[in-house]
């Protein structure tokens, strides 16, 4: 069953997005995103060195090969910036094109013959995945699936075993290390799987795609949740929506499977950017209008109070007042005032401007909350 | 002389030329803006501008591809920006997100594209990691003007563009357009990207971004020797790797020219004087033994007055108990400089040493 | 151009009823500031008070919920010229290649205009400028190379060559050192002889009496304003600093009386 194509394929797609929306939300959180794409391009050249080295294209051996080459570039990023000659972002896209580079140079001269080609570092092949099986406990498996379920299975332990190690090494690196919880071994521990991760998942959506699936569905999840687990799993919720849904529309046009999951990706994020109920766009136009009125009003509280005592109370508390001195067009004067009054915090009389109780309370909260 | 007539490798190596000088100009303001990294997600995301530009046009025709590689590396450009102001995402996230984003969006319309009965797909490849010997004489007619009012405006706006970059803050307050600055700067990343495409291709244009500007950034003490500088670093690398791309066979041009400039760069970071690392550890190196031997000296000092002698021996194993370490490397220096001399106190004691008068004098025991 | 009506010109600094917000939250509310010119005016008050903010806004920096700005007479944008601004040194990055020279010069680029280049004589100007704040010597200094109060001297005869009428200045003497101080003390003090009007963030209570001679106290709003003797009160301090007088020192508070 499992060589099915089509299950095949799902199958992969899944395993890769939710082996990555496990260790990208704590890349997002840390600001490290840019990180996850230096790993994936980085590891052409482990891929390639570690081929040179064993003959191996898959298994563990390669996994594990080809995944320090992430951690050794991760590891020059942070030499080059101790240095202090080099910012970090600079150092970033000095160090990864280097060792991608290397890789692409050691594939044009040795690997001619070997089914890793241009092709596959930049799309992946995850069409093909169910063409290359084995045989494990007697079940006909495609090898993608057994490799990415293994590396899966892994990144599960690893982030249920350390989860609170990695929460507070997140949000509070210092007072972790003060714990004794060894934030950078960790960090680096989080680093080591990344890019197994991008290794196993190499032959199935190329290097650079994989940065798709391990940024955008936890940058999807950070829109819609300030909790860590439901931000791991709704970026898993959203890398499966996006594998399926991307397999379907690349059938029906016949397009590059990898790169229209990749791309469903996009689709999601692009929606809880829009209609995300506490951060979307839309929900939060529609209070900051709120809030924008609301602020208005309070302005005007605060102005009728401050003036409210002094000799200039017949030049500042009064309706023209709003537009000569609060500098507020005629409307947004207009609606403010009606707001105040409608409110029960201002009375009206004439072009005078009187705060009730109500009012003058709200003014006094303002400025000295210590107070209250 | 051959080299020269060959039209093939003329084009490559000139062509590289204008990549490497743009790269360079450009690529300094934006690393010392710290949106060296735009330069990646600008590339990345050129690739479904290059697709539709190939498809409208129905072939490999040089102008459509990269206006359609402009266009859509402002986009990405306009994305982050966008992404970074609306939502609670932060640079990094936004950079990754319309890097990879747009490179997918890339990937299904180039198999699109080879998906049309007909069309020749051969071109389209060349731009994922360079291909400099496709560059033909009709693309350096395209090419050069480009980068000749890339230069134009970077040079017109210069002082702009300087401030802009220093102090934005302070750029603002004498009325300055920040913003639209920061743009066109932007947009200039986006060009210096698309005349790469060709030569270094998608992936790997980022490198020629920030290479050339940081390795020259080690060597300049001003933004004009920097700029200068890094154009240069751009165009040897451009150049160098071009024609090593020639002499092998098959061997991808982006991938020789990157590694030379980071090799260039990484040279410099090591070496350049003042700002070198290595540099740096030999002039520590330096002060360290000066301060040791200032520190002995000031020992001898403190012994002379405690004995009343100015010719009194002092014993190597003395020396070591007052430093709490071994000294004979700051004595065979100081000796080597004639401050102090052997003694023969007393041959069954070991080695003693003496100040000469220089040493005397140095340590200030002359003038007390 | 310019407005035809002047409002307030005998104020060098006029701030009107600002409310300023800041990430959809107020950070200024309805602040009334008067600067007389010819002052040398120290804004002062607790942390996150708005004292940064309130400079930003009176620059442009960041627009207003409500409320207006003017600068003798005039509103800000058609003042540029005759103002001129030191921002925190911190706000740059100090690594840039460039030298202390080059940067005073790039004090007079708002006079220059698009396209033109500084000549000589903004280049001697820039040099005077770096001996009045007694660096001359540092003119052809990597920037990088400069100590924090060099740094901070070369700022501030950047603001020098604006040839400004109102200078603003944010915390200028945070994290300098004693000669430093000094001068910059004793230069700001030669400008207002010149008529010019200073005004500067300051963090340090215990020197208000000793350098300036105009006080805005603040906290959030304006708690006190006018000539320090009369402004520095007990009750003002403790107005502005509420729950934090504990904060102060004894010995400030003692001045005060």
């Amino acid at each position: 069953m499992l060589t099915d194509p089509d299950i095949a394929i799902l199958l992969t797609g899944i395993l890769v997005g939710c082996a990555s929306a496990l260790l990208g939300p704590f890349l997002i959180l840390r600001q490290n995103a840019m990180l996850s794409d230096a790993i994936s391009h980085a590891i052409v050249f482990g891929i390639m060195l570690t081929w040179l080295l064993t003959g191996l294209v898959s298994g563990p051996v390669q996994i594990l090969g080809a995944g320090l080459s992430g951690v050794l570039c991760v590891w020059l990023i942070e030499a080059l910036t101790r240095t202090g000659r080099i910012k970090e972002d600079a150092a970033i896209g000095l160090v990864f094109p280097a060792l991608f580079a290397a890789g692409v140079l050691m594939l044009n001269v040795f690997a001619r013959n070997v089914h890793i080609d241009v092709h596959t570092v930049l799309l992946g092949e995850i069409g093909f995945v169910w063409l290359d099986t084995v045989a494990v406990a007697g079940i006909e498996m495609p090898n993608a699936v057994l490799w990415m379920g293994a590396v899966f299975l892994v990144n599960l332990v690893f982030v249920m075993l350390f989860w609170k190690e990695l929460k507070l090494g997140t949000f509070d690196p210092t007072l972790a290390a003060a714990f004794g919880l060894h934030p950078r071994l960790l960090f680096y521990g989080l680093l080591l799987l990344t890019s197994i991760t991008a290794v196993a998942a190499f032959d199935a959506v190329g290097a650079i795609l994989f940065i798709a699936f391990i940024i955008v569905p936890p940058a999807t999840a950070y829109l819609l949740t300030d909790r860590l687990a439901w931000m791991v799993g709704l970026g898993m919720l959203t890398s499966v929506a996006s594998v399926f849904a991307g397999y379907a529309l690349a059938v029906a046009w016949d397009v590059s499977i990898s790169g229209m999951m990749a791309l469903m990706t996009g689709a999601f994020l692009m929606a809880a950017i829009t209609f995300g109920p506490r951060y979307g766009l839309v929900p939060r136009a529609w209070r900051y209008r709120a809030d924008r009125e609301r602020n208005d009003v309070r302005a005007l509280m605060v102005h009728l109070h401050t003036h409210e005592s002094g000799s200039d109370r017949a030049e500042e508390n009064v309706s023209d007042a709003l537009i000569t001195h609060l500098n507020w067009p005629e409307i947004r004067a207009k609606t403010v005032m009606r707001r105040a009054v409608n409110s029960g915090l201002v009375l009206h009389d004439g072009g005078v401007l009187e705060l009730t109780d109500q009012g003058r309370d709200m003014a006094r909260t303002l400025l000295e909350p210590w107070r209250r | 002389m051959d080299l020269l007539f060959d039209h093939t490798l003329r084009n490559a190596a000139l062509g590289a030329a204008l990549l490497g000088v743009v790269s360079g100009v450009i690529g300094s303001f934006a690393l010392l803006r710290r949106q060296s990294l735009i330069g990646d997600t600008l590339s990345h995301a050129t690739l479904p501008g290059i697709c539709l530009g190939f498809l409208i046009a129905g072939g490999r025709a040089l102008g459509p591809i990269l206006l359609g590689a402009v266009v859509f590396g402002v986009l990405a450009g306009l994305a982050v920006l966008a992404l970074v102001r609306a939502t609670r995402l932060k640079t990094d996230a936004a950079l990754g997100i319309a890097l990879s984003l747009f490179f997918a969006l890339g990937v299904v319309l180039l198999t699109y594209v080879q998906g049309q009965a007909g069309a020749a797909q051969a071109g389209l490849e060349s731009f994922l990691f360079g291909q400099a010997a496709a560059v033909l004489t009709s693309d350096l007619a395209v090419l050069a003007p480009i980068a000749a009012v890339t230069l134009g405006l970077t040079a017109l706006f210069w002082k702009e563009f300087k401030l802009a970059s220093f102090d934005p803050v302070f750029a603002r307050t004498i009325g300055l357009p920040v913003t639209a600055l920061e743009t066109l700067m932007t947009l200039m990343v986006a060009i210096a990207v698309v005349i790469g495409l060709q030569m270094v291709g998608v992936v790997l244009m980022a490198a020629m971004i920030i290479a050339p500007a940081a390795a020259a950034r080690q060597w300049s003490r001003t933004l004009e020797q920097m700029v200068v500088l890094a154009a240069l670093i751009g165009l040897a690398s451009g150049v160098i790797g071009a024609l090593l791309s020639s002499t092998g066979q098959g061997f991808s041009t982006g991938p020789l020219i990157v590694l030379v400039a980071t090799g260039i760069t990484v040279v410099s970071i090591l070496v350049a004087p003042g700002r070198g690392v290595l540099w740096q550890v030999m002039q520590r190196h330096h002060e360290r033994q000066q301060i040791d031997a200032e520190e002995v000296l000031a020992t001898f000092r403190h012994l002379i007055y405690e004995h009343g002698d100015p010719t009194y021996p002092v014993e190597r194993g003395m020396l070591n108990t007052y430093h709490g370490r071994g000294v004979s490397r700051v004595i065979e220096d100081l000796t080597a400089q004639g401050l102090i001399a052997q003694a023969s106190h007393m041959d069954s004691e070991g080695d003693h040493w003496v100040l000469t008068p220089k040493g005397l004098e140095r340590s200030g025991v002359a003038d007390a | 151009m310019g407005s035809p009506l002047l409002h307030e010109p005998d104020l060098a600094l006029h701030v009107e009823d600002l409310t300023v917000s800041y990430n959809g939250r107020p950070a200024l509310w309805d602040i009334d500031i008067d600067i007389p010119p010819a002052v040398m005016c120290a804004i002062v008050g607790p942390n996150g008070a708005g004292k940064s903010t309130l400079l930003k806004s009176i620059l442009q920096l960041t627009p207003p919920t409500a409320g207006h700005v003017t600068l003798l007479g005039r509103p800000y944008h058609e003042m540029r010229k005759r103002i001129a601004y030191v921002p925190q040194r911190s706000s740059v990055d100090w690594d840039f290649p460039t030298t202390a020279l080059d940067v005073v010069m790039m004090g007079r680029y708002g006079h220059l205009g698009w396209f033109r280049r500084p000549g000589s004589e903004v280049r001697e100007m820039a040099q005077a400028a770096l001996g009045e704040v007694g660096i001359a010597d540092l003119a052809s200094r990597q920037i990088s190379q400069l100590s924090g109060g060099q740094q901070q001297r070369v700022f501030l005869a950047r603001a020098l060559v604006q040839d400004a009428d109102i200078y603003f200045l944010d915390e200028p003497m945070a994290g300098v050192d004693a000669t430093t101080e000094r001068v910059i003390v004793g230069l700001l003090h030669r400008l207002r002889g010149r008529g010019k009007t200073i005004v500067v963030v300051h963090h340090d209570l215990a020197t208000v009496r000793d350098y300036y001679d105009w006080l805005v106290l603040m906290n959030v709003r304006v708690v006190a304003q006018g000539p320090v003797e009369k402004t520095m009160t007990t009750e003002a301090l403790r107005a502005a600093y509420g729950g934090q007088i504990a904060l102060i020192e004894g010995s400030v508070l003692h001045a005060a009386q």
